[in-house]
């Protein structure tokens, strides 16, 4: 009778685990992360060629950036889908989608406002403002991923926070070339590093 | 101990494969037929015997589209399938419930 019931328990483990599995995002990030990464840097490093040093125009510029990198990222996702025989706008990719909408909508706001405004804030504040905004997206995509996802999240979130924290003080931080260092020193760098490691990982899990 | 949830257990999702079938169609609106088989990690021929064997009892019902010029096969519970894997999940409960010390 006692193995009878630990079958039992065994069996309702087995159907909560799989139900949780199931209602995760699957999609391999390592090549997303990997193209967002190179990306971020490219922006950074051709920004330095271009007379963006308003912070206007700062905003413009990485609005735009953001905006081809989530269509690459798109692209990127919907191939692997097509190529997998699955569905594109699948349970798991709504809720992505929706978590992560708040926040990048949030960060939407805050570019529009620094672009519109005659009263812009600084550059360094908006990327600040961006990182944080980017972290807290991905901390709440995580809820619907693998754990990594929420941990890189908490790296953008205290990087905003000390930058917030620091950056008032920091006099170096406050011109439009070093907050495109930050754009990509996180966006591409951060991004770069994830996709690395995700590349190893993912490849490591897929193999028998 | 009560023999009689055991006895009830229906034995179309009581099968190891076809549990972890229902678990997952539970937790999704729907599933393909590859994301099934790729997190079940099944053989195409073992998948299309399960589901032939879900639908075959009314618990799955399966949509066949096109993405993108591709064939798409997709999963879902039926009604009477989430019923039955309620129940299912209900009687497992009564069984550890009644192996507790009181």
């Amino acid at each position: 009778m006692a193995m009878e019931t630990n079958w039992a328990s065994d069996h309702l483990q087995t159907i909560r685990t799989l139900m949780e599995r199931s209602a995760l995002y699957g999609r391999a990030l390592a090549t997303v992360r990997l193209a967002v990464g190179l990306l971020g840097i490219a922006g950074a490093v051709l920004a330095n060629f271009l007379p963006l040093l308003s912070p206007r125009a700062f905003s413009l510029y990485w609005l735009g950036f953001g905006a081809v990198t989530l269509t690459a990222s798109f692209l990127l996702v919907r191939r692997q889908a097509l190529r997998a025989g699955e569905p594109l706008w699948s349970p798991p990719t709504r809720r992505i989608t929706s978590a992560l909408s708040p926040c990048f909508f949030v960060g939407l706001g805050a570019g529009a406002h620094s672009w519109v405004s005659d009263a812009s804030p600084a550059a360094w504040l908006l990327a600040t403002v961006w990182i944080t905004a980017y972290g807290c997206a991905l901390h709440a995509a995580g809820f619907f991923m693998q754990r990594g996802i929420k941990l890189f999240g908490w790296l953008f979130i205290l990087a905003g926070g000390v930058l917030l924290l620091f950056g008032p003080a920091a006099t170096p931080l406050h011109s439009v070339t070093a907050a495109h260092f930050l754009m990509g020193l996180f966006f591409g760098g951060f991004h770069l590093g994830y996709g690395v490691y995700l590349y190893f990982t993912e490849k490591a899990r897929s193999q028998p | 101990m009560n023999p009689e949830p055991f006895l009830q257990l229906d034995r179309v999702i009581h099968e190891k494969g076809r549990l972890a079938i229902m678990s997952l169609l539970a937790a999704s609106a729907q599933l393909s037929f590859t994301e099934i088989r790729e997190t079940l990690g099944m053989t195409d021929g073992n998948l299309t015997a399960h589901m032939r064997t879900l639908q075959e009892s009314g618990y799955t019902s399966v949509t066949k589209s096109f993405q993108a010029g591709r064939p798409l096969t997709t999963y879902s519970l039926t009604p009477a399938g989430r019923t039955a894997f309620t129940h299912y999940i209900d009687l497992l409960e009564k069984i550890v419930r009644q192996s507790k010390p009181k």
